[in-house]
């Protein structure tokens, strides 16, 4: 079966990541903006990275097969840096409209600060001035009040709730944010966030509907094949299928898809891999396993 | 004029949401917009046009053909299409303010758009102003760029200098895209152009590498010893899309006594025609359009 994987930091990972989530059925991914693991110093640095997210990383997916759409935003922990966060502000335009950009994001809170809070509001009125789906991310401390801060304040904006996605949940927080009308989705990412095991449970307790599971892989210890083993997880654990398919693919399209930024069509036929776009001549082959004994292509 | 063409392609292809975005945009760049209500245009046309092929006619490639020689949009989506329109529909392309806006759209523009930037340099008055940014394009990692710039147009060859002519063409055949695309590669096969293949060829050679079928469309009627050494040593190996390829490439370098010495009766009926092709001169970079359509079925 097919995969989405709708939170992932492509940038911060390898070809071999891109061919083995190929391999694993990974048919499209959305790369949010985020921060680096360390401070940006100036709004250059916001420029190009965004400039990359829509242009150098989507041709870099596009070799191994995999639809690559992004999220653009400024993240919670650099609306601290309130100057170079205004002027990041200025130049979110150039980039929020682009093709396959799909959401406002991933934007939020991290420290609940009043800085946070402007950067935080300015992008839901954007969003909402430009109808975008927003992607919010859930800060890792206070998390459920966090999350509940970030929905009331959205919905003040007037963002339509089934156009928020709030990421990063858990079992005390999936309540909520079900309630709310939003779309919830869970990171399965090693230690910090929710273990598959975990996921199982919270998609047979609450069911398939407005449920995303993604993997967040970054340049932290994470795993970008979180989604598919979390599904083959569900299977073997007697979660229906049409359950799998909705919280590892169909949620996840449906909710972006109101960006108009995804061709369906398009992402339901087979990817067609220019050989010559692939590196080192290989071929990325659908179903094979890691190549990991092989010596050097020529 | 081009612009009708051009607005022809694009009327008749879109839908109706579509055309009505695009007339309106039209009126409002006739009017003059600012630089950043233009960039919002630019990308907002992905809401309306998708990547699409345009499929076009014979017909409408002849006329592209007649309208600028060496230029063709058989490459080019629908998406593209509507971009270039849009940049094509500005009523001050003539003037040095342009030429800066041009290079600013560059800065924020994703990978579509690039493309369509870069196709549209053709097409655009004052060409000249703009070699910097197209040999830019040259040293992108992004085959589709790449391919935006050096395929089907006649930019580079008209205002290329010999260095980066000399680096799109080999490029090319670094990458593999298809050379019989690059526009005025019959007119300017210099004999730097035919050494620097040469070398790649005993470069690939050394490695116990395939050649790319482009290598046969870069040598001109230089270095004759090592074009003939070239030929004959790989005569034994190549495979039968090759030897086509290689006959074309001796009328190409003037190789007539290496041609010479076939029997073209002994020669099956299409190396037959090749060779037949290849003595008459009949052998510009056309020709080799069935071949890498060949070369694309096989894979």
């Amino acid at each position: 079966m097919k995969y989405f994987d709708p939170h992932i930091h492509m940038s911060s990972r390898t070809t071999d990541d891109y061919q083995n989530m190929a391999a694993a059925g990974i048919r499209a991914v959305i790369e949010p903006a985020f921060w680096m693991g360390q401070p940006r110093t100036n709004v250059g640095s916001f420029i190009d990275y965004f400039a990359s997210l829509v242009g150098w990383e989507r041709f870099r997916a596009s070799q191994f097969g995999i639809a690559h759409y992004c999220t653009i935003g400024i993240n919670s922990k650099e609306a601290n840096n309130e100057g170079l966060a205004r002027e990041a502000l200025e130049i979110l335009p150039n980039f929020a409209l682009k093709e396959g950009v799909v959401a406002i994001g991933e934007i939020g809170y991290d420290e609940i600060t009043p800085a946070e809070e402007y950067i935080y509001q300015a992008q839901l009125q954007f969003a909402v001035d430009h109808d975008m789906v927003v992607m919010v991310h859930s800060p890792h401390r206070d998390k459920k009040n966090g999350i509940i801060r970030s929905i009331d304040v959205a919905r003040e904006v007037g963002v339509p709730m089934h156009k928020l996605v709030i990421d990063h949940n858990n079992e005390e927080t999936v309540d909520d944010v079900l309630d709310s009308g939003a779309w919830a989705a869970f990171t399965i990412y090693p230690n910090t966030k929710m273990g598959s095991e975990r996921m199982v449970e919270v998609v047979r307790r609450y069911g398939p509907e407005r449920i995303i599971v993604d993997s967040s892989a970054d340049w932290g210890v994470s795993d970008p094949l979180s989604v598919p083993k979390t599904a083959n997880l569900m299977r073997e654990r007697g979660i229906d299928e049409k359950a799998i398919e909705l919280t590892c693919w169909g949620n996840a399209l449906e909710a972006y898809a109101q960006s108009g930024q995804i061709d369906e069509e398009e992402l339901a036929r087979e990817p067609v891999i220019d050989q010559r776009r692939s590196y080192n001549d290989n071929t990325v082959l659908r179903g094979q396993a890691p190549r990991v004994d092989d010596p050097v292509p020529n | 004029m081009v612009n009708d063409f051009l607005n022809d392609l694009l009327t008749s292809r879109l839908s109706d949401p579509a055309r009505a975005f695009w007339e309106k945009s039209r009126s409002e760049i006739a009017e003059g917009i600012s630089e950043t209500r233009f960039a919002a245009l630019l990308a907002m046309a992905s809401r309306h046009a998708k990547r699409q092929s345009l499929d076009l006619s014979e017909e409408e490639l002849a006329r592209a053909e007649a309208l600028v020689p060496g230029w063709s949009p058989v490459a080019w989506n629908r998406l593209e299409l509507l971009r270039i329109n849009l940049l094509l529909a500005r009523p001050d392309l003539e003037t040095d303010a342009f030429a800066e806006a041009f290079e600013a759209l560059f800065r924020f523009a994703d990978e579509g758009e690039t493309c369509a930037l870069y196709r549209s340099l053709p097409l655009l008055p004052r060409g000249e102003r703009f070699v910097w940014r197209a040999a830019e394009a040259c040293r992108t990692n992004m085959l589709t760029v790449f391919e935006a710039v050096a395929l089907d147009s006649p930019y580079p060859v008209n205002h290329f200098d010999d260095t980066a002519w000399h680096q799109l063409v080999i490029k090319s055949l670094f990458l593999d895209v298809p050379l019989y695309r690059i526009s005025g590669l019959d007119d300017r096969l210099t004999p730097e152009l035919t050494r620097m293949a040469l070398d790649w060829a005993e470069e690939r050679h050394s490695a116990g590498r395939t050649y790319h079928l482009g290598l046969w469309l870069c040598l001109g009627p230089h270095h004759p010893e090592r074009v003939e050494t070239l030929l004959s040593g790989h005569w034994p190996q190549a495979d039968a899309l090759e030897r086509q390829a290689m006959l074309l490439a001796a009328g190409r370098a003037g190789q007539s006594d290496w041609l010479a010495r076939f029997e073209p009766d002994s020669l099956d009926a299409t190396l037959g025609a090749a060779w037949r092709q290849a003595t008459e001169g009949h052998c510009g970079r056309k020709t080799f359009a069935p071949l890498f359509a060949q070369l694309e079925t096989d894979q």
